[in-house]
């Protein structure tokens, strides 16, 4: 791996790491002093990803513009690695008209169609989407792929095994993506999942599995390459399974009780770490690293503004964009 | 001819044809074949819709002429290719998915109805999903509880999905076409009984004259089967045969002039149609296979009752399926489809007063 | 003078009976070369009729009405 991919790695997470920050300062800012999920100015559910940012960046680094992306509840990472508009996600995630919905999906169902970007709030229900993408691509000459990302939680959903036999079956061009960060909500993997490792599933659909243990970046850069490559050579899907971590609660307002290791998690932060291996590698130094952040709380703080200053849909208009 | 020709004749199918008949069926596979000459990115997805021509014929002929790479038989997956369907639509192309039974939606019922209808508006309207999903209904062969629904009702409660349902062949391919071209999901829900299938006994309207061109007729807009004075009877699918057939029937034997409109959509529902018809006739008794509570019948009712009440010179009758699940022994499904006899005792009931 | 014979679905059973299911035309019909004119049933197998010439059909069997593989249930002239 050069230099400048590495780097683009880090920069990819901290640019979404600040963004998440930005989110959790604003949804928290307007609902004290008891949490009411209803109030302020970023109302609703909020899911954010933090600590899972080197999926994102990993994968994504893969992809063109022109390749499609569907992700789950918790999308930011993926929507800012693989190149949503900033500006128009912080404005949707506000409600405002300038958003990607124009204010009527929120957080949970981003769509950008200007990078094939799109995600939902239901549970492996992303992966057939996916699927209809790939099977539009494959059609064409250009070799585009679709990537579908999903939790560990969803691999126990019927849409997950009828998504892997069609796509095996009909050799399209996509590639799954299971994120596990060990919990489903509050339930851990082992009171979900038959087997150690959804990778291994892969085998019942004929399709090669992978999976990383470590949420390193490079390790998944690598491995999704090839999935990548293989996706865009014609030679059918691949199931990778990325052992991530959720560095915050499944939603904001999650006590996360029953999270016996808490208390360790903000030591396995993976962007603190990959920073000081690129800084031992002579890749980065204080200064630089700085530089990007700065530049990443600037892009994302412009977006605030532009979500803040964009204007609330009127109530008159609750009834438009049914049909076409 | 006779006034379902003529109506249908005028309200989409270029007008004067007779000749050429085709059933249900076959006018639909018809109205596909058209689309996939026209648009090389209409593409049909299900099970048993190549070879097999799909076990109701709605895709008869259609891989002969246009090969496995446009006409795809699908493993019994139905959330994956319903959801796939969804995809190739966001790229731009317009499948036309078949799900077998509408009874089966439950097993796929999310990506319809959360992703299908509402990612158009989720999207605030930036991303269309051009797709057709098409479905057998209906009941009257005793194919039982699972197998014998109509559940219109459920899907046009659901915003963000046409809902379509011919009576008749012309219609059929008519609505087909429109709604292949529409850039909305369209939920296409054909009623077993109408398409004139060899292997199950069929009203005669099931076989009629279809034009030999591509044509569109309109979703949203209803057809008024059959002119009358002394009633309007609102209906769809198969029990519009029934109705046209008791309607023959009440003006021979006892001089009652029924009117008959026939929905053919229910998402846009054509409410000035009907209410038009109510005005004049005053009498109302809506005809629905779905269940009675809670449904279409129901939803005519308030139209006409937040329009006016005093449209109504007699309390509106409707005849459904009661709420209760269709039983399997023929004396049984027969005591509860809207039957001719059921029809014509509510025609009957409506008029004395 | 063209006949319109029942097709033959069964190769098992040459004579086997079957149905006219369906007629798309009506009698006197003027009908074009390999149109279809009638759908017919043996046992679970539907087929097709097509017209083997073009003329004025003439319907000899009705609908629902039982037939043998083989026997002329229409002619065209």
């Amino acid at each position: 791996m050069d230099d400048k991919t590495r780097l683009d790695l880090y920069r990819v997470m901290v640019l979404s790491r600040t963004f998440e920050e930005a989110i959790l300062r604003e949804y928290h800012a307007d609902k004290k002093p008891a949490f009411d999920i209803g109030a302020g100015l970023v109302p609703g559910e909020m899911h954010l990803s933090a600590g899972q940012e080197p999926v994102a960046a990993g994968v994504c680094a893969h992809l063109r513009a022109a390749d499609a992306v569907t992700a789950t509840h918790r999308p930011h990472h993926v929507a800012i690695a693989h190149g949503v508009d900033l500006d128009k996600m912080a404005a949707e995630i506000f409600g405002r008209e300038g958003g990607l919905g124009r204010g009527r999906g929120g957080h949970m169902h981003l769509f950008d169609p200007d990078v094939h970007f799109s995600c939902s709030g239901i549970i492996a229900e992303g992966l057939p989407p996916a699927l209809g993408q790939a099977f539009a691509f494959s059609r064409g000459e250009d070799n585009r792929v679709a990537v579908a990302f999903t939790g560990e939680g969803a691999a126990n959903q019927g849409a997950f095994h009828e998504s892997l036999n069609l796509a095996a079956l009909w050799k399209l061009p996509v590639v799954f993506v299971v994120e596990d960060n060990d919990w489903a909500i509050s339930v851990p993997r082992d009171a979900s999942t038959c087997i150690p490792s959804n990778a291994d599933r892969a085998a019942a659909y004929g399709i090669p599995g992978q999976r990383i243990d470590d949420n390193d970046v490079e390790a998944i850069y690598t491995t999704a390459g090839d999935a990548v490559a293989r996706a865009r050579a014609g030679e059918g899907p691949t199931l990778l399974e990325i052992h991530t971590l959720r560095l915050w609660g499944h939603f904001e307002g999650d006590p996360q009780a029953y999270r016996p290791e808490l208390a360790d998690v903000p030591g396995q932060d993976p962007i603190p770490a990959y920073e000081q291996r690129l800084t031992q590698a002579g890749i980065l130094d204080a200064d630089a690293a700085r530089a990007i952040k700065d530049e990443a709380s600037a892009r994302v703080e412009k977006a605030i503004a532009f979500a803040k200053s964009s204007p609330v849909p009127a109530p008159e208009t609750a009834l438009d964009y049914v049909f076409a | 001819m006779s006034a379902t020709e003529t109506t249908t004749a005028a309200e989409g199918a270029p007008a004067g044809q007779s000749g050429r008949k085709l059933t249900t069926a076959r006018a639909m596979a018809e109205g596909i074949a058209q689309e996939m000459e026209r648009d090389a990115g209409v593409v049909v997805l299900g099970e048993d819709i190549g070879n097999y021509g799909g076990i109701f014929g709605s895709t008869t002929g259609l891989l002969e002429k246009f090969g496995r790479d446009r006409v795809l038989d699908t493993p019994i997956s139905e959330t994956a290719f319903i959801g796939l369907g969804i995809g190739a639509a966001v790229e731009g192309m317009r499948p036309v998915v078949e799900l077998m039974f509408v009874d089966f939606f439950g097993v796929a019922m999310d990506q319809i109805y959360n992703h299908m209808a509402k990612i158009h508006f989720e999207s605030g309207g930036n991303v269309r999903v051009p797709m057709v999903l098409m479905t057998a209904t209906g009941g009257g062969y005793s194919d039982a509880e699972q197998h014998s629904q109509c559940l219109w009702g459920t899907f046009a409660h659901l915003p963000g999905m046409k809902v379509v349902v011919p009576s008749n062949p012309a219609d059929a391919k008519g609505l087909m076409i429109s709604a292949i071209r529409d850039d909305n999901p369209v939920v296409y829900m054909f009623h077993k009984g109408i398409m004139g299938l060899p292997w199950m006994a069929k009203n005669p309207r099931s076989v009629a004259p279809v034009p030999e061109e591509p044509y569109e007729t309109p979703i949203g807009k209803a057809a008024v089967a059959r002119a009358g004075s002394d009633a309007t009877v609102v209906t769809l699918s198969l029990s519009v045969h029934h109705a046209l057939d008791v309607a023959e029937k009440m003006a021979a034997e006892h001089g009652v002039d029924l009117e008959v409109i026939d929905l053919r959509s229910l998402v846009p529902l054509d409410s000035d149609t009907i209410l038009s018809s109510v005005a004049r006739t005053g009498r109302l008794l809506v005809v629905d296979e779905d269940y009675q509570s809670f449904g279409l019948s129901g939803e005519i009712a308030a139209r006409v009752a937040e329009t006016d009440p005093g449209l109504l010179r007699a309390p509106l009758r409707r005849v459904a399926v009661p709420d209760v699940p269709i039983p399997y022994a023929r004396s049984l499904e027969r005591a509860v489809l809207p039957t001719p006899e059921r029809i014509e005792a509510a025609v009957r009931d409506l008029c004395k007063a | 003078m063209a006949e319109v014979v029942f097709p033959r679905l069964s190769e098992n059973e040459p004579d086997a009976e079957g149905v006219l299911a369906t007629w798309f035309v009506s009698d006197g019909d003027q009908v074009a070369s390999g149109q279809l004119l009638g759908e017919v049933m043996v046992e679970k197998v539907s087929g097709e009729v097509l017209a083997p010439a073009a003329g004025q059909v003439h319907l000899l069997v009705g609908e629902d009405q039982t037939t043998r593989q083989g026997e002329v249930i229409a002619r065209i002239d």
